[in-house]
């Protein structure tokens, strides 16, 4: 197909043309320079349409996205004659007559040169996000304005500063400036510590410096030591003096207590002290599970005194010596007895809880033995009732038998040749009692007469080896017999003594411990919901030897490990301390580390 | 090309086919940011302190070190983009490890502070650099959708040709509406006068414009369609031709605008982000070593 293309270039009342013939089986027109007829407007399609026959007939078919106007309508594909008017862009392509040899004539004009309206819709769009009442640059600065103050600065300034201008003007309880100084809170304080939490510079006593422990001593100052101070420990006695408290306290962690509970921290000396520390009486512990059987504290001699630790669960089993006669089994028999009125007897019936709850009170005579077992005297009509020999006092229970035949005397008249009449004799005892008895008191010695009677009962009845205090005591004669030697014998006179010299004991010490595993605390408060025959096998305890103090396989029954999920989470701070106050003061202020 | 400081780069090195920033050389930034996170989990679940897991272990501390070197490399990036003097690489590879880096120090922060959150200007610090890493990846999320979808909807053309198209229909509409009547020719010429593209962010991103005057006079076209005197028939239905052409075009207009919006508005939260967290950076750290 053969057109030939004229280009109109209107210049006021000049017209130029331009023209040129086209050879090709399609013409195309567009804004791209492949086009067999370029409309250089940007306001045309690269290839906006293409001319062609179809059938015999001119047709334009628009091949871009924009719409082709013919004659005024729009349209995607018409045929076209002579004499149709095309819009193509702002192109008007007219179809005049063909000159010879040529299918097709077009006028192309330029009819819409670009205004300004295009510059300004241009301007309207390039916006773009400048379009926010403030730029990036500006935000940044008022961030960085806003954070620098608020956080860095402000700090900073109350830090050396202080509350003191302020604290006229604002309340000092009204924690106004709370929020502010918290800012630099990595966490919460603990709760005892919370009365101080705006004033960082309580423990933070330097900038750019780690809190040392003289912060700490400012209030814990005497807290206790670990190991006594005299105590040779080797190497250890040198990572002690150079602990900080931060090593195992750490604040700043929330409500919960400051105290790190790893199982770890301990063992660093613990898990080795038997080599680090040779001589030391500590065993080495691996962890719970890995703790060593319990080793009990046990009295070896109550007159010593003298203590003993033996570990559990050995054979033979260890034996206390607490010096008296005693069977729990005796006791908790299931029918009671006739003075409690039968009901059986329980341990709460002797073992009072002391008011913490931790342990129990000792068991003492006179708070639980004395109601059943009552020293009474002999029933005999005396002056006043209820008569009962001393409890704990040797000396005593001689004066108050003493006493009692003194009293006698006196009440039968004071004839010399008068006998009681009654002479009590003890069934088996030797019928040739000691002679000032049997042949009657020399004449007129009432004082003979006492003292007889007086060693009699003593020596038969009070101090006999299987009555009388016997029934619960030893006496400190050779395998416990009682040693009457330094009461008796009594003369008609009494003997002189040393000014100030003690009364000898007749009576066995005694010693009931209330605290066998005395380097642990047991809080037996906390186990209230567990019953007593649970952990202590009292009903079988037929002496006082046995020892009741269960082994820790008895507590590794609830008691699992630091991690433990299915058992009580227990740690080395479950039952042991590490400050002990009992030893001391750990640190004086002048030795306070660094 | 002579010169020491050329800026070329062997042509074997560029590849032929478009390569997105995610999969720059076969995704070795992914597999390095999953390197580093990795040993990082490792060394945090391994690493038992006593006392709890925070900043200030050992592993915190080395988190910590690694995690605001990050901050200053990745921040280093924006500097890095618009200098002319960089030669070394490819802006592409260091947009690549910008993008995993940066999402690797979610990660690594994450386990710095060992999951302890508060009041204080330590988390703010963590808080500003979540929220700038999240800005981060709505801008990666931009860049993978928008494009493609602003291609598809020029269909060929560009914004010039768009707007030098809607420029001719006004000029065509203003011939076309002299026949009409007064209040439609007023409609018209106020339709012709302005068109509502552009304007203010939100418009912009939500192709929502209320005033739009093309809209108004093809409602008011519509309602005179029925009392239209048969000689002008043909002048209202080409005005109504012309503006549903220049209507359908300010929506892809508006269309490309709001994309367009889209790819430069995250970096508008981006950028104010980052240096808000250098800030409360440099006041973390100062923080926990005034108060050690």
């Amino acid at each position: 197909m053969e057109v030939e293309v004229t280009f109109l270039t209107v210049r006021g009342s000049a017209v130029m043309r331009r023209s040129r013939r086209i050879d090709a089986r399609r013409v195309r027109f567009g804004r791209g320079t492949g086009n067999e007829v370029q409309l250089p407007d940007i306001r045309v399609d690269l290839t906006a349409a293409a001319l062609f026959p179809r059938s015999g007939v001119l047709t334009i078919e628009a091949l871009g996205p924009s719409p082709l106007r013919l004659n005024g309508r729009g349209t995607r594909s018409a045929p076209i004659g002579l004499g149709d008017e095309i819009l193509i862009g702002p192109y008007r392509i007219q179809l005049s007559e063909p000159p010879p040899g040529c299918d097709a004539a077009l006028l192309i004009e330029l009819v819409q040169p670009l205004g300004d309206a295009l510059q300004r819709l241009m301007s309207q769009v390039q916006g773009g996000v400048a379009a926010v009442p403030f730029g990036k640059r500006a935000a940044a600065w008022t961030g960085f304005l806003i954070i620098a103050l608020v956080f860095l600065a402000g700090p900073i300034i109350v830090y050396f500063v202080g509350f003191a201008p302020l604290s006229r003007a604002i309340p000092s309880d009204s924690g106004v400036m709370a929020p502010l100084v918290r800012l630099w809170e990595p966490g919460e304080l603990s709760n005892p510590h919370r009365f101080f939490a705006t004033n960082c510079a309580t423990c933070h006593r330097a900038a750019f410096a780690r809190v040392r422990d003289d912060s700490c001593f400012a209030c814990h100052g005497g807290i206790g030591r670990h190991v006594e101070a005299a105590t040779e420990i080797g190497g250890a006695r040198r990572t002690l003096e150079a602990m900080q408290c931060t090593q195992c306290h750490e604040e700043h962690r929330g409500n919960r207590a400051m105290i790190v509970r790893e199982n770890g921290l301990c063992l660093q000396c613990h898990a080795t002290l038997a080599q680090s520390t040779p001589g030391t009486e500590t065993s080495n512990v691996s962890g719970f599970p890995g703790h060593p059987e319990f080793r009990v504290t046990l009295v070896a001699d109550a007159a010593g005194p003298r203590f003993e630790r033996v570990q559990l669960g050995k054979t033979p089993p260890p034996t206390d010596h607490p010096g008296i006669k005693f069977s729990h089994a005796a006791h908790l028999v299931p029918g009671g007895f006739p003075a409690l009125g039968y009901k059986a007897m329980a341990c709460a019936d002797c073992h009072t809880p002391e008011p913490a709850g931790l342990g129990f009170l000792p068991v003492t005579y006179n708070k639980q033995c004395q109601r059943c077992h009552a020293l009474d005297f002999e029933r005999q009509d005396l002056p006043w009732p209820n008569a009962r020999v001393p409890h704990g006092d040797d000396v005593g229970v001689a004066a108050a038998v003493w006493n009692f035949y003194a009293g006698k005397a006196l009440q039968g008249a004071i004839t010399e040749s008068q006998l009681p009449a009654i002479t009590r004799r003890v069934p088996g005892a030797p019928t040739s009692a000691p002679a000032s008895v049997a042949d009657g008191p020399p004449a007129g010695n009432a004082q003979a007469w006492v003292a007889a009677k007086t060693e009699a009962a003593l020596r038969t009845i009070v101090f006999d080896d299987k009555r009388g205090c016997a029934y619960c005591h030893l006496g400190t004669g050779p395998e416990g017999a009682f040693d009457l030697s330094s009461i008796l014998p009594l003369g008609a006179t009494p003997r002189a003594h040393a000014p100030g010299a003690a009364p000898g004991r007749i009576i066995a010490p005694v010693i009931l411990r209330t605290r066998f595993l005395p380097h642990a605390r047991f809080d037996h408060s906390k186990h209230a919901a567990v019953g007593c025959d649970e952990c202590h096998a009292a009903r079988k305890a037929e002496t006082s030897a046995a020892v009741l103090i269960p082994g820790i396989e008895n507590c590794v029954a609830c008691h699992g490990s630091e991690r433990a999920g299915l058992r009580a989470e227990s740690t080395c701070l479950t039952c042991h301390r590490f400050h002990q106050p009992e030893l001391g003061p750990m640190r004086s202020a002048g030795t306070a580390a660094q | 090309m002579r010169g020491g400081n050329a800026i070329s780069v062997a042509a074997s090195a560029r590849p032929n086919r478009h390569e997105s920033f995610l999969a720059y050389s076969r995704y070795r930034y992914l597999w390095f940011a999953a390197l580093i996170v990795g040993v990082a989990v490792v060394l945090y679940i391994l690493d038992r302190p006593y006392g709890t897991r925070y900043g200030g272990t050992w592993t915190g501390y080395t988190l910590g070190v690694v995690g605001a070197l990050m901050i200053l490399w990745l921040t280093w990036f924006g500097y890095r983009k618009r200098s002319y003097a960089e030669a070394q690489g490819r802006l592409v590879g260091r947009l690549s490890a910008h993008v995993y880096l940066g999402l690797a120090l979610l990660v690594i922060v994450t386990l710095h502070t060992g999951f302890h959150v508060g009041w204080n200007v330590h988390t703010l610090a963590y808080a500003l650099m979540c929220l700038a890493i999240a800005s981060g990846m709505l801008g990666v999320f931009c860049y993978m959708r928008y494009p493609r979808l602003m291609t598809e909807n020029r269909g060929g053309m560009t914004m010039q040709q768009m707007l030098g198209t809607i420029a001719t229909l006004d000029e065509q509409l203003r011939v076309a509406a002299m026949p009409l009547d007064e209040a439609t020719a007023m409609v018209v010429e106020r339709a012709v006068e302005t068109s509502a593209i552009g304007q203010s962010l939100w418009r912009q991103l939500t192709r929502r414009y209320p005033g739009c005057t093309t809209a108004a006079a093809i409602v008011h076209l519509d309602a005179i369609a029925e009392t239209v005197p048969s000689a002008l028939e043909e002048a209202w239905s080409q005005v109504r031709v012309l503006l549903d052409e220049k209507s359908s075009l300010l929506s892809r207009v508006r269309r490309d605008i709001s994309y367009k919006a889209m790819i430069d508005f995250w970096l508008l939260l981006h950028v104010p982000l980052s240096f808000m967290l250098l800030t409360a950076l440099l006041a973390h750290i100062v923080s926990v070593f005034f108060l050690w």
